[in-house]
């Protein structure tokens, strides 16, 4: 291999070049995304300290048991499986078009930006599907011993431990620190999408003006990507800390 | 003197003829104010500095007035302050408005962007051979976002019902409820806003430094010939960056506790008798959120102050620094445990205690890079042929006071002891020493040696004399008797302890520390008398390496051009710190290593 | 500037390999994972309908679905932000500054979790009827 021939003899850190063989545009945006994965790592901590520090938390195969179109039907799971597909599938296409770019094929590029545009479009859509579902959905509560009918918000939600009453088991109010972690977690993680798409936009537009195939290389497109696949990197978590565990 | 570039200010315009791609018509906006050129970013980053620094430091004499004199009033205050201080005396509200308002300028705008803002953009590129930052345009963004940061902060102060009073550490519930105190309303959500634009500054300003320090280094600039300036600014950035994020989550949670109802931070709150909603947060949490910024953030003050001066110190004694790799080792250490040793903030507020002994122990290891790099500076010092250049002394003032201020530090590491310290004057001493005055004086050092290469001219040196004299003399008077107070109890941010028996009988030493506060103060004002004065009418600098210093900024033209070098940067091949080698005063970085030459 | 910056920094170009099948390895990879990790999803799920369920087995499936989440940000860093193809020096200086996070998160939730134990103990205040707790929230507490 020769690529590891050069990296072998090479002395990387004595200046004059950079010891990472990647520009500094990259090496930015590859510290800029630590320092972004320590944003989210401290609200993903604060959610697990706060859970941590509750006897009882909610179960997300309460609440998240819904589907577009499905009425009533208990399916756990499986609209948070579909924005996960979704996610990954418009990571793939990131790839490609990072593929496309080395191979200096504007047409891909084009290709699979679009698809990758339209993948994270979907994926916001699903999301504010999701969020609809959850602050309009009324659940039956105790509260003060009476029954009453809420939503779920950053205030209060309707998911806590079930206790008797009448004859039958009902929800008294559950943590409202869930409410407010889930929202504020995947909105804040849904802004970042939403930026993402901002970027693939320009990063579209910039390709259809030929932009990068004058500088002869799409060093860009990969920056983007860089981006792109770190928004799916931290869904995996938010999907791991609110759905599965 | 053979080796130094004899480079008039005439070469300069010689430096933009050879750089085409930076040789365009500058107006007054693009060369003062919307610059993309490293120096004059670092200029602004100080001038903005010094003047939050009078800000901060005004407000602290206000307060220390109410310390020193709590019982008399002066009815100037009220002409000066109007409903603030009505009668001449000010009121505990604005009092505690002030408090937090000095600590929070003077830790955030002065020794965070004004320390490393300044020194980072001017000196890395300069030291390690590269024409300007890796992103020039992203560093006039990381200044203006600062800006707009400083822009909010200022107007906060004049909202009606004052600016955030919480203590500098914002602290929930106090923070989090509007209806806490006066301070706790606008006032506390501007200054969460502008933190949040501070911390983009700051991520903005540290990916640029890191960047430009991994990739943009001059042939033969390896890692282990870097200054240590240098080293100690790159673990700044680190810092800086992977801890200022976790403040901006707990701004961003404590926003949204504050205005949409939610409760990470709130629990169990009763106002008036009645409970609030909110349940289920903690108030700790944002503490944990806070210190692990905030610990890392005590460094990124203190690093570069170490940096530079590590570097005075070696090119002022003549002699090269000793233990350059233990120098690089421990600054890596310290950055490392920065991360680690937060909750030692923490120790009294309920902290699991088997938890807490293990933050004992990783903060009492700091004491081990700490005390390397102490006796590293004194044996650099050790049978030297000193210069005391106002730059050197203010070096050796930081040392002074980083012994004197890091001692306590131990007593306080200690989870048992701090039970009894906590929260009282002995803290405020500690980490006024060795934080607070010991940067100041490296950021003092670090301007009187490089003042001639910012602006071709000298500072005034018997103003400079003067200025140090006061200062560290002033800093001991002031912080050292606050020791005493804290180990008899004496608890800080009060507004007024007169109404204490036990606190009666330190009436006079307050007193004392206020007139020494306003004395210090007040030489701060010559400093900057000096700073202005010396920019237009100082002593020109005619040679291109007064200090006879060893590093690359020296080989640049007198008053560098935006580019810094005329014609191609220097290769390197030594380290920064050949100084009396083989009888030789100094040996620049770009000399080649002759063949006979001795190892060190 | 940058551009004359940037020829500079390069030291080689890596040759790029013209298939895309590692990609679409990679996909399948992520989705097969992911299916794993819902079916373990649904068994706890069944776990916590069951009559009485069991704490020890439902901590050690969640614990398999962290380490399935790992395995996965470590395909997507590795082949999707082409890390894995870097320069050893990038990637050191991405893996060691994370290492971070394990003090980071062992911390917090040991002080989370004292709290519950610190609330637990002292607080009289908020003992509310709640003693008839479903089995699934009496498992929750036990394991938290």
């Amino acid at each position: 291999m020769s690529t590891a021939a050069v990296q072998q003899g090479t002395k990387w850190w004595s200046g004059g070049r950079s010891p990472f063989n990647a520009s500094y545009g990259k090496v930015m945006m590859w510290y800029f995304l630590m320092s972004d994965a320590f944003t989210f790592g401290a609200f993903l901590i604060s959610y697990g300290t706060i859970r941590f520090s509750q006897n009882h938390w909610v179960d997300p195969n309460h609440v998240f048991n819904s589907f577009p179109f499905a009425g009533h039907t208990n399916l756990p799971l499986a609209f948070v499986s579909l924005m996960t597909f979704i996610l990954i599938a418009s990571s793939v296409t990131m790839v490609l078009a990072v593929h496309e770019g080395h191979k200096m094929n504007k047409a891909g590029v084009e290709k699979y930006m679009l698809w990758t545009i339209l993948g994270g479009l979907c994926f916001l859509g699903c999301q504010a599907w999701e969020w609809t579902h959850l602050l309009t959905g009324q659940h039956e509560v105790l509260v003060n011993g009476q029954l009453e009918y809420w939503n779920t918000t950053v205030a209060h939600n309707p998911f806590g431990p079930e206790v008797m009453f009448n004859g039958k088991e009902v929800a008294t109010p559950g943590p409202i620190a869930f409410g407010s972690y889930f929202f504020e977690i995947t909105g804040f993680h849904g802004f970042h999408v939403f930026s993402g798409i901002i970027i693939n936009i320009i990063m579209y537009l910039k390709t259809k003006m030929s932009h990068f195939e004058q500088r002869g290389h799409y060093e860009m497109i990969e920056k983007a990507g860089l981006y792109w696949h770190f928004v799916d990197l931290v869904w995996v978590f938010v999907f791991l800390c609110f759905y599965l565990i | 003197m053979s080796n130094v570039l004899e480079l008039q200010e005439s070469d300069v315009h010689h430096g933009h003829e050879a750089h085409h791609e930076h040789h365009h018509h500058e107006t007054f906006i693009t060369k003062y104010v919307f610059s993309q050129d490293h120096k004059m970013i670092a200029k602004q980053f100080l001038i903005t500095g010094m003047i939050w620094a009078i800000i901060g430091g005004l407000f602290s004499v206000l307060f220390r007035l109410q310390l020193g004199y709590p019982e008399s009033t002066f009815p100037w205050l009220e002409d000066l302050l109007g409903h603030w201080a009505k009668g001449g005396k000010i009121l505990p509200e604005f009092y505690y408005a002030l408090v937090t308002m000095h600590g929070t300028i003077l830790v955030f705008f002065v020794l965070t962007a004004g320390l490393s803002g300044t020194f980072a953009n001017f000196l890395i590129p300069l030291q390690i051979g590269a024409r300007d930052m890796a992103s020039p345009l992203l560093n006039m963004l990381s200044y203006w976002f600062f800006f707009l940061a400083s822009i909010i902060m200022f107007s906060s102060l004049f909202v009606q019902t004052g600016p955030a009073s919480g203590g500098w550490t914002i602290y929930p519930p106090l923070s989090a409820l509007g209806d806490a105190s006066s301070g706790s309303k606008i006032g506390m959500d501007l200054w969460l806003t502008s933190m949040a634009m501070f911390i983009v500054s700051s991520l903005l300003g540290g990916l640029n430094y890191i960047s430009t320090i991994l990739n943009l280094r001059t042939k033969g600039m390896s890692m282990t010939r870097m200054p240590l300036t240098i080293w100690a600014l790159f673990f700044t950035a680190v810092l800086g960056v992977l801890s200022f994020p976790v403040l901006l989550s707990g701004a961003i949670l404590l926003l949204f506790d504050r205005n949409l109802g939610t409760s990470f931070f709130l629990s169990d709150i009763y106002v008036n008798g009645k409970i609030l909603p909110n349940e289920g947060g903690s108030a700790i949490l944002f503490q944990h959120l806070f210190w692990f910024l905030g610990h890392p953030e005590v460094y990124i003050i203190l690093l570069p102050a170490m940096g530079m001066s590590s570097e005075i110190i070696s090119v002022n004694s003549r002699k090269p620094i000793f233990g350059y790799m233990a120098m690089v080792g421990s600054l890596f250490a310290i950055a490392i445990l920065a991360f680690l040793v937060w909750a030692h903030h923490m120790f009294v507020t309920g902290l699991n205690p088997f938890l807490g002994s293990f933050f004992v122990l990783l903060t009492l290891l700091i004491a081990v890079p700490s005390a390397i790099k102490v006796f590293n500076w004194l044996t650099t010092l050790w049978r030297a042929n000193i210069r005391f250049t106002p730059g050197m002394l203010f070096a050796i003032g930081f040392v002074s006071l980083f012994i004197s201020g890091g001692l306590t530090g131990i007593f306080l590491g200690n989870s048992a002891l701090d039970i009894h310290l906590h929260d009282t004057y002995f803290v405020v001493a500690h980490f006024h020493i060795v934080m607070g005055v010991a940067s100041f004086f490296g950021m003092f050092a670090g301007v009187y040696h490089w003042f001639p290469k910012m602006y071709g001219r000298y500072l005034n040196n018997t103003l400079a004399y003067i200025h140090f004299w006061i200062t560290i003399i002033g800093a001991y008077l002031i912080f050292w008797p606050m020791h005493y107070e804290g180990l008899a109890g004496m608890p800080r941010r009060y507004y007024d302890f007169s109404g204490w028996e036990s606190f009666k009988m330190f009436g006079g030493l307050n007193e004392f520390i206020s007139v020494v506060a306003m004395i210090v103060f007040a030489a701060q004002l010559l400093f900057v008398l000096n700073f202005f004065h010396s920019i237009f009418k100082g002593r020109k600098v005619t040679t291109a390496n007064p200090w006879g210093a060893n590093t690359l900024e020296w080989t640049t033209p007198i008053r560098p051009g935006h580019g810094n070098w005329v014609g191609e940067i220097p290769e390197v091949y030594r380290g920064a710190y050949d100084y009396g080698k083989d009888g030789r005063e100094f040996i620049p970085q770009t000399e080649p290593v002759g063949e006979n030459e001795s190892h060190h | 500037m940058s551009a004359s910056f940037s020829s500079q920094e390069i030291t080689f170009h890596p040759e790029h390999e013209d298939s895309t099948k590692p990609i679409w390895r990679t996909f399948w990879i992520l989705s097969i994972l992911t299916v794993i990790e819902l079916s373990i999803g649904l068994v706890i799920y069944n776990i916590h309908k069951g009559e009485n369920p069991n704490a020890t087995l439902v901590l050690a499936f969640k614990g398999m679905v962290c380490i399935l989440t790992l395995a996965k940000a470590y395909y997507i860093v590795s082949v999707f932000m082409h890390l894995g193809s870097e320069v050893r020096n990038l990637i050191m200086t991405i893996v060691v500054p994370l290492c971070l996070f394990v003090w980071f998160i062992a911390a917090f939730l040991w002080d989370g979790n004292s709290w519950k134990n610190l609330r637990n103990r002292y607080n009289r205040i908020n003992e509310t009827p709640t003693e008839q707790v479903a089995p699934a929230a009496k498992e929750k507490g036990a394991k938290d």
